[in-house]
């Protein structure tokens, strides 16, 4: 793609897609939570934490606790798959 | 073209750039730079995490124009994308990671020699206009497509030197054996890179040692420190060493596969060493299968060797170079590069 001052713009791009957030939820309760464990040493203890919060504190009906298989390596597109069919909301923790 | 324009400071305004000035793409050039190849220019040639943006050839010529390559170092540029881009490589941990490593090119082969890439005298430093912009090109994709930029994609804390540019070649000329590449099964006429993701290099004097233990003793103590993150995991460590350093070994009867064993069996310091500082935790010993309370526990810098990258290179003088690594999520990489 080239600008009208004749220079090309390098991050043009027509492989480029667009894709929208899911929606947010606000509000918790009776709601299924998935909580993502990137496997940093404590990270575990601090989504424990944040599970036990939100079940006594908003009424969230279920947590469900996911671990990646190292902290600096992206999720495996099956562990995304799997929390999608498990659950409404996904909370990734950064530990250390 | 740009009539009022000045093109530097646009592009520079466009956060195109690492900072410096880049050479601005105009049509014309980038026809010029894709002289280098034969390839298609919308051939793909891989997705720069973590964006994701799509590198295909023409956009990775437009990238080697910006940085001042000439167009025959485009098939070296085009081969660092493909490797950098391999999942195993995980470059897309490296764009995001509070560390500041950077992925090294060491390029073996003819044609690195024939373009001009330098493995002698000041080759990790300025002056050598393959070595300077062939990195160049590989880190303004690491920004302009992979979002590798502090304060959006990246967490780095210091990031470091590395980043501005990382390829050089080896010192064949003076080496006293067979080349990085050779080593791994390569013929000497492949045209090879091979890749690890590592710091700046620190530098290792030792204008004392007279034979290989003593100097091989020395240059293990710099691949240790208790900060430094490959002390806990399966990283990759890439070791330079000078003609000069690498002779002393070869004169006394060592092979580069001798004095790479040596450094890997004497790189390390004992679990109590450690202790005393930096990153140890007793889950990180555990996953080295230590036990945390044993104090005597001698802990490997390099615990596969296949992750060493051991080279000669630089020049004359008594000094080795050694680049710190990184974690376990990124193997070294290797390949043969189309020209």
């Amino acid at each position: 793609m080239t600008s009208d001052l004749g220079f090309i713009d390098p991050t043009a791009s027509k492989h480029r897609t667009k894709i929208a957030p899911a929606p947010r939820s606000m509000d918790l309760s009776n709601k299924v939570v998935g909580l993502l464990d990137n496997t940093k040493e404590q990270g575990d203890i601090i989504l424990e934490t944040v599970g036990a919060a939100l079940r006594e504190r908003y009424g969230v009906a279920k947590v469900i606790m996911h671990r990646k298989e190292f902290f600096s390596k992206p999720a495996s597109g099956e562990l995304i798959d799997a929390m999608a069919q498990q659950v409404q909301i996904a909370i990734a923790a950064v530990g250390g | 073209m740009a009539g009022k324009i000045d093109e530097f400071e646009f592009f520079l305004e466009k956060e195109w750039s690492d900072g410096f000035p880049v050479v601005t793409p105009t049509e014309e050039r980038v026809q010029w730079m894709l002289k280098g190849t034969r390839r298609d220019p919308d051939a793909v040639i891989g997705r720069v995490p973590p964006a994701g943006e799509v590198a295909t050839v023409r956009t990775i010529a437009i990238h080697a124009l910006m940085a001042g390559c000439k167009p025959e170092y485009l098939p070296v540029v085009l081969g660092a994308v493909e490797l950098i881009v391999r999942e195993e490589f995980n470059m897309g941990g490296v764009q995001c990671t509070m560390h500041g490593v950077a992925p090294l090119m060491i390029v073996n082969g003819p044609y690195a020699h024939k373009i001009g890439l330098h493995g002698g005298n000041g080759c990790f430093g300025p002056g050598f206009r393959a070595n300077a912009t062939i990195g160049r090109a590989i880190r303004l994709m690491l920004l302009n497509l992979g979002g590798g930029i502090p304060g959006l994609a990246s967490a780095t804390v210091f990031s470091s030197p590395i980043r501005y540019t990382a390829c050089l070649a080896e010192n064949s000329e003076y080496s006293p054996w067979e080349s990085l590449a050779v080593s791994r099964g390569y013929s000497p006429d492949d045209n090879v890179i091979s890749s690890v993701m590592v710091e700046s290099p620190r530098l290792h004097f030792d204008d004392v040692s007279t034979e290989p233990e003593r100097l091989l003793r020395g240059i293990a103590d710099s691949m240790t420190s208790t900060g430094s993150w490959h002390m806990w995991f399966r990283s990759g460590i890439a070791v330079a060493m000078s003609p000069q350093h690498a002779k002393l070994c070869a004169d006394a009867g060592m092979s580069r596969a001798d004095t790479h064993s040596r450094l890997c069996e004497l790189a390390g310091r004992t679990q109590g060493n450690l202790k005393r500082g930096g990153n140890w935790r007793p889950e990180r010993a555990r996953a080295m299968d230590a036990d945390p309370d044993d104090d005597n526990c001698f802990i490997k810098a390099v615990k596969d060797p296949a992750t060493l990258q051991l080279f000669v290179a630089g020049g004359m003088g008594p000094i080795t170079a050694v680049c710190h690594g990184w974690n376990d999520s990124s193997r070294p990489v290797h390949a043969k590069y189309e020209v």
